[in-house]
C-alpha cells in the first residue's frame, strides 16, 4: 500500500467518523483513521506505537489503583528506556553497529511525552477515566502523532467524548489557520532557507566550519535560522491546529510570538509551548520544590533545560544548547535580584527595549549550538563573534543580509502594526455604531486615508518582496519540517 | 489563623516580594499565572510561602501551574494535597 493510500483512507474515515453521532463508533472511526495514517511511515513503527499505548494504559491503571512514587518511577523507566532504546542507542553507536541501523518510529519523542503526562496526571491524583480507545487515540491522534503540539489527555478527552459533525465556521477558521501555517512554511521559511543561495542555504552555511566567517556572518546566519525554524515549526503547528479544527478538535497553540519577549523566562512560555510548559510541569517545578534552597533551585532550573536540550537528540550540541539555556535563564533570574536589591527599575521604554534586545540576541546566538553538527563547529563560530578584528570581513552574500533583514524588519513591523491594545481600542472606536452604522465607514476611510503611510509603504514592500520570491522560487525545492528529525 | 488571613498573608507576599510593581492590585482570585504576572521561578517561591503559611508540607510533584493560578486555588490545593507538618 503506498502512503498516497493511507492518507486518502484516513481522510475517508475521518469524514464518515464526522456524521456519526454514537460517542464509541466514533472514536473507533478516528482511531482506525489515525493508524491508517500513522500506518504510512511503516507498520514496524505503528506496532511500536500501540504496544507502547497498551503498555502505558497498563501502567496508568496501576497508577490509579495507587498513586505511588514507585509506580510513577517505573511508569518513567519503562518509557525512557524505550526511548533510549530507540531514539538515542541508535544515536550513540558507531556506524558499524547493529544498533545504528535503528529507526525510531516517526514521532515518538512526542508521543512518548503525552503518555508520561498521562502517568505524571495520574499520579497527581487527577480525575482521569479514559478507557483503553481513548488513551489509543490520544497518542495516536492523526493530527499530532508526528511533530505535535505534545498535548495533554485532561483536554483532549472531552472533546474525543463529544458527537460533533463538521461545521462551516470551524472549517472556515481551519482553513485560515492551515493558510497561515503554509505561508509560513512556504514562503517565510523557504525564503530563509534559500537566503544564501541555492548551493549554500542558511543550514549549509553552518557546515562551512573551515570557513573563516566573520562576526556579522555569524550573527545573521544564527538570526537567519533562528527565524527559518520559527516560521518552519510555528507554520507547521498552525497547519496541525487546522487540520484538527475543520474536524472540530481544539489543539493548544504551540507559539504566542516569542520573539517579541521582552525576558528569556517569557520566551520558554511562547516557545514550543507545548513541550516548555510539559518541562515546566512535570521537571522543573517538582524537582525545584523538593528542596528549599535557592541554589537547589537553580540547580533544577539548569538540568530542566538540559534536559529540553537532549529532548532534541544525544548530541553534545544540544546539551549545550540546553545548558546554555539554563545558565541565560539563571543570569537573568540573577539580575531580577540584583535590580531588587539595588532599586534600579527596567519598567520604561528604554529599559523594556534594552531587555527585549539581549533577549532576542542572546536566544539567536544560542541556535548556533542547536544547528551545528559538531561543537568544533560551534567553537569556530563564537570564537568569530567573539574577535572584533572578524566583523571587518563579510563573506555572505550581499542578498543574504538584505533577505534576512527585510523579512525579520517586515515580522516585527508587521507584528508591531497588528498587536497591542491600540489596534482594538481603535476599531472599538471606529465601529462604535455597530456595524450597520452608515458613519462607520465614512470613519474607517477617512481613519485610513489619514494614516496611509502607516500601510500604504508596508503594502507595496509586501507586494516587491512576493514578486522576488515568486522569481525566486521558480528553481527551488521545498525543504521538509525540521522538526520531522525529533 | 484562618483562611481570609492566610489570603491575606499571600497576597501581600507576592505583591511586595515578587510582583513589586506599585500600581498592580490582586485579590485571591486575581490569576496571575495565565496572565504572566509571575513565571515559573516565582512560581516556586510562592510555593514555599504557602507552605509557610499552611504549615503544610506539599508534596513535589504533586502541583501544576493551573493548580496556583490564583490564591484561593493555592490554598484550596495545599489543603488537597499537603499534608501538616509535625511539631518540631
Amino acid at each position: 500500500m503506498t502512503p498516497a493510500v493511507n492518507y486518502l483512507g484516513a481522510l475517508l474515515l475521518m469524514l464518515a467518523g464526522a456524521s456519526i453521532r454514537t460517542r464509541a463508533l466514533k472514536q473507533g472511526f478516528l482511531l482506525a483513521a489515525s493508524y491508517l495514517f500513522y500506518a504510512a511511515w511503516g507498520t514496524g513503527f505503528l506496532t511500536i506505537l500501540v504496544a507502547s499505548s497498551v503498555l502505558n494504559f497498563g501502567l496508568g491503571a496501576l497508577l490509579r489503583r495507587k498513586p505511588t512514587l514507585g509506580r510513577l518511577w517505573l511508569g518513567i523507566i519503562v518509557n525512557i528506556a524505550l526511548l533510549g532504546f530507540l531514539k538515542y542507542l541508535p544515536a550513540l553507536s558507531s556506524d558499524a553497529s547493529f544498533f545504528h541501523r535503528i529507526l525510531m518510529p516517526a514521532g515518538m519523542s512526542f508521543w512518548t511525552f503525552q503518555a508520561l503526562s498521562y502517568l505524571f496526571d495520574l499520579y497527581q491524583e487527577e480525575e482521569i477515566d479514559a478507557s483503553l480507545l481513548e488513551f489509543c487515540l490520544y497518542l495516536s491522534f492523526w493530527p499530532t502523532v508526528l511533530m505535535g503540539p505534545v498535548c495533554r489527555l485532561p483536554k483532549m478527552l472531552p472533546q474525543f467524548r463529544e458527537v460533533h459533525g463538521l461545521s462551516l465556521e470551524n472549517l472556515v477558521a481551519g482553513l485560515h489557520r492551515i493558510g497561515i501555517g503554509l505561508f509560513m512554511k512556504l514562503i517565510l521559511a523557504q525564503f530563509l532557507g534559500s537566503a544564501l543561495g541555492a548551493a549554500l542555504e542558511v543550514a549549509g552555511g553552518f557546515e562551512k566550519a573551515g570557513h573563516a566567517w566573520g562576526g556579522l556572518d555569524v550573527w545573521f546566519m544564527a538570526i537567519a535560522f533562528g527565524f527559518q525554524l520559527f516560521f518552519d515549526f510555528s507554520g507547521y503547528s498552525h497547519i496541525v491546529i487546522g487540520a484538527a479544527l475543520l474536524f472540530g478538535f481544539k489543539i493548544e497553540e504551540n507559539f504566542d510570538s516569542p520573539y517579541w519577549s521582552s525576558t528569556p523566562s517569557v520566551f520558554w512560555t511562547k516557545w514550543h509551548m507545548s513541550l516548555s510548559s510539559w518541562i515546566r510541569d512535570y521537571v522543573f517545578i517538582p524537582s525545584a520544590t523538593l528542596r528549599h534552597e535557592p541554589l537547589w533551585r537553580y540547580f533544577a532550573l539548569l538540568s530542566s533545560m538540559v534536559l529540553f536540550g537532549l529532548w532534541h537528540g544525544a548530541t553534545v550540541t544540544f546539551l549545550l544548547w540546553g545548558t546554555y539555556h539554563g545558565i541565560f535563564l539563571i543570569l537573568h533570574r540573577l539580575g531580577q535580584q540584583f535590580q531588587r536589591r539595588s532599586g534600579i527599575s527596567m519598567d520604561g521604554a528604554a529599559g523594556t527595549f534594552l531587555s527585549w534586545a539581549v533577549t532576542f540576541f542572546g536566544i539567536s546566538l544560542g541556535w548556533v549550538l542547536f544547528r551545528t553538527s559538531d561543537l568544533q563547529q560551534a567553537l569556530a563560530m563564537f570564537r568569530a563573534v567573539l574577535s572584533p578584528a572578524s566583523y571587518a570581513q563579510l563573506l555572505l552574500p550581499a542578498d543574504c543580509y538584505r533577505a534576512v533583514l527585510v523579512l525579520v524588519s517586515g515580522y516585527f513591523v508587521y507584528g508591531g502594526l497588528t498587536s497591542g491594545d491600540w489596534v482594538s481600542r481603535k476599531g472599538e472606536e471606529l465601529l462604535k455604531g455597530g456595524a450597520g452604522d452608515p458613519g462607520a465607514a465614512r470613519r474607517i476611510l477617512a481613519f485610513s486615508w489619514e494614516n496611509r503611510r502607516w500601510w500604504l509603504t508596508p503594502m507595496a514592500v509586501t507586494v516587491v518582496v512576493f514578486a522576488g520570491l515568486i522569481v525566486l522560487f521558480q528553481n527551488s525545492r521545498v525543504t521538509p519540517f525540521v522538526y520531522t528529525l525529533f | 489563623m484562618d483562611e481570609a488571613a492566610q489570603a491575606q498573608e499571600l497576597i501581600d507576599y507576592i505583591l511586595q516580594e515578587v510582583i513589586r510593581r506599585p500600581a498592580v492590585q490582586l485579590t485571591a482570585d486575581s490569576p496571575l499565572v495565565s496572565s504572566g504576572l509571575i513565571d515559573s521561578f516565582a512560581l516556586v517561591d510562592i510555593l514555599v510561602k504557602v507552605e509557610d503559611v499552611t504549615n503544610m508540607r506539599i508534596p513535589a510533584g504533586k502541583v501544576q501551574p493551573k493548580d496556583m493560578d490564583t490564591v484561593t486555588l493555592m490554598l484550596a490545593t495545599a489543603k488537597r494535597v499537603g499534608k501538616f507538618r509535625k511539631a518540631k
